[in-house]
């Protein structure tokens, strides 16, 4: 193979598993804008979506799981807004995500009741399941929707904060809690908003993980140590920095398993080292937590 | 204030040892003897192997519990990676007697200082940040150990899932491999261990430099206006605890004969989370006996195989609504209750 098919191999792969990063962690960067807590419990949301992904599509296909399994994760984050982090407001931040990650861990062990062990595979729709010829390869069509679901849902997102009244509110509160609140600005009701539509990214973007990684019990801490360290390099409660961190850490990541198979593991820990050493507090503009 | 200083005068007066204060601190030192000594002997002639076994594997999780505790009481640090060092002790000390024909002690020191020297390393780039960020590199940092001992390229090292038997042959101490897995000898050293390092947290926290650490996770900024670094003292704190769970590590993997990536495992830090906030994590003795509690409890259900449903309920139950933990409520339902009293004998 050429060396500039291996380069869009490269590249094409790594915005395949971008996309998966970039819908969770944009969800956590923007409950943490609102509410300066970290949802630890965020993988497990993931692993719920792919669970009912999986079960839905055995019912009602693809297609159907990817409208119903997301819904229902934005009830469970409506859910969550009133029941969890509402009455925990007066909390320290730190308590609120502990508590985030102890029903993480029940939400987890309960699919684990649920399903078993072991991981299930879920073909792709048939629509979506052979390759195309670009650039003289062939490429699965799968990931091709996989990259056009990321990049379409980061363009949605953009234009929802840049564009809409909803979305400046969010920016507002993200970058000053007080000052938007003096201003009139309800950031109970935006919350509301902002975490179901978080939990409902991680709905579609367990659907979507289906058919390209699997279903599995560990999925949900892989997933959340991932996007952690997404958030964390491009500095807590930045989207445009959880948005780069997130391309570059598919880039370290697929790289990493391409050039040294071996070490690939470490790939991502490596870069957010090296990212702590040289901006300690990450590559975007976060807010410092109040 | 001077309603504090009534009560105090007022409990005293009406105590039984009504002596100076240098005569009460004696009779504390006996009475503590006593029960140190008492619970270190006690023990392995009442219990079963069973609980014994149980009990020290309690204790050795108390004692990481405590280090976790320590932290988040004077530093506000919640630390999600303790297993790291846990099991990661473990693994350096069966390599460097496997791969590098260290002696026993040899191995121990080294495992020892090479831990530490990874968690000044660690905390000198993580203590900076916020403690969000802190909690979730500590995270990080711990999927990251974790993930290293299934490294193909370390397979010859580390057997990958498989893990690794740790024997060795002499003796560590005075003690041989044998004697460590034996659960009555095991249960002394396992009691010494979290009394020393309880002791141990105990006198840093009353230190001027426990109080600098408070004054730190106060308010930050008012410590560097005021002349004070909040960085390196922070770093020693971090260090500090890792040296508990250290230790920690060491009395595991000698008792156990034996390390495996499960000991690395995301599970063994939330556990030892647990343990913390079940025990309270404002003094010393919560955390090791939270251990202990979560041991037993652990053993009850850990049967139908529910043992992490037990730890993320424990997490939610104790922050939501028992946030001093079961040993801290007590403590603080006996102040309140001794107050009240003291209260209304002024009145009477």
């Amino acid at each position: 193979m050429r060396a500039h098919g291996v380069i869009a191999l490269l590249i094409a792969n790594s915005l395949a598993l971008a996309s998966l990063l970039i819908m969770l962690s944009s969800g956590l960067a923007l409950i943490y804008g609102l509410r300066d807590v970290i949802n630890f419990g965020h993988g497990a949301l993931y692993m719920l979506g792919a669970y009912l992904g999986y079960s839905i599509a055995l019912i009602g296909g693809f297609w159907t799981a990817l409208v119903v399994s997301p819904l229902l994760l934005a009830l469970l984050g409506i859910a969550f807004e009133y029941l969890v982090l509402r009455p925990l407001r007066g909390r320290s931040h730190i308590e609120v995500a502990l508590v985030t990650l102890g029903l993480g861990i029940i939400l987890g062990q309960a699919l684990i009741f649920v399903y078993g062990g072991e991981a299930r595979g879920v073909d792709a729709p048939p629509a979506l399941a052979g390759s195309v010829r670009m650039f003289g390869l062939s490429y699965p069509l799968y990931r091709i929707f996989l990259i056009a679901m990321g990049l379409g849902s980061c363009t949605a997102l953009a234009l929802w904060l840049r564009f809409s009244t909803s979305g400046l509110y969010v920016r507002a509160v993200s970058q000053d809690p007080s000052v938007a609140r003096m201003m009139g600005v309800n950031a109970d009701r935006l919350s509301l908003l902002v975490t179901s539509l978080s939990a409902a990214f991680a709905g579609v973007a367990g659907v979507l993980a289906g058919p390209y990684l699997s279903v599995d019990p560990g999925m949900d801490v892989t997933m959340i140590v991932n996007c952690l360290i997404i958030v964390v390099i491009g500095g807590t409660g930045s989207i445009a920095g959880a948005i780069i961190a997130a391309l570059l850490f598919g880039f370290v990541q697929v790289a990493g398993s391409v050039f040294l198979p071996d070490l690939a593991a470490l790939a991502p820990y490596v870069l957010l080292f090296v990212v702590l050493l040289i901006a300690p507090r990450g590559i975007g503009r976060g807010r410092a937590p109040a | 204030m001077s309603g504090g200083t009534t009560t105090r005068v007022d409990a005293r007066g009406g105590s039984l040892f009504a002596g100076s204060a240098s005569v009460r601190a004696l009779v504390y030192v006996a009475l503590a003897a006593l029960l140190f000594g008492f619970g270190a002997i006690a023990p392995t002639h009442l219990a079963s192997e069973f609980v014994l076994r149980i009990g020290a594997g309690g204790l050795l999780l108390g004692m990481l519990a405590l280090s976790v505790a320590f932290l988040m009481s004077q530093a506000g640090l919640v630390v999600l990676g303790a297993a790291s060092v846990y099991g990661g002790v473990g693994y350096l000390f069966a390599i460097a007697m496997s791969k590098w024909d260290l002696s026993p002690t040899a191995a121990l020191l080294f495992a020892f200082c090479t831990v530490i020297a990874y968690a000044a390393v660690l905390g000198a780039l993580i203590v900076r940040t916020n403690p969000l960020a802190f909690m979730m590199l500590t995270l990080a940092a711990g999927e990251m150990i974790s993930h290293s001992v299934m490294l193909e390229g370390l397979r010859d090292y580390t057997s990958g899932a498989d893990g690794l038997v740790v024997t060795f042959k002499g003796a560590v101490f005075g003690m041989t491999a044998a004697d460590f897995a034996n659960a009555t000898q095991f249960w002394p050293i396992a009691w010494s261990a979290a009394w020393i390092l309880g002791f141990a947290a105990f006198a840093v926290r009353r230190s001027r430099f426990g109080a600098i650490l408070r004054a730190i996770q106060e308010n930050e900024e008012r410590m560097r206006f005021s002349g004070f670094g909040t960085y390196l003292p922070r770093l020693a704190a971090f260090v500090f605890v890792n040296a508990i769970a250290d230790v920690c590590g060491l009395l595991h993997v000698l008792n156990s004969g034996f390390v495996s990536p499960e000991s690395l495992g995301l599970s063994v830090s939330t556990n030892a989370l647990v343990a913390a906030l079940v025990g309270g994590v404002a003094n010393s003795t919560g955390p090791i006996a939270g251990g202990v509690l979560f041991a037993f409890a652990q053993d009850q259900f850990g049967a139908h195989g529910f043992t992490q449903l037990l730890t993320g309920l424990a997490v939610v139950v104790f922050i939501v609504l028992l946030p001093r933990g079961v040993i801290g409520g007590l403590i603080e339902g006996a102040r309140r209750r001794s107050v009240l009293s003291s209260k209304r004998r002024r009145t009477a």
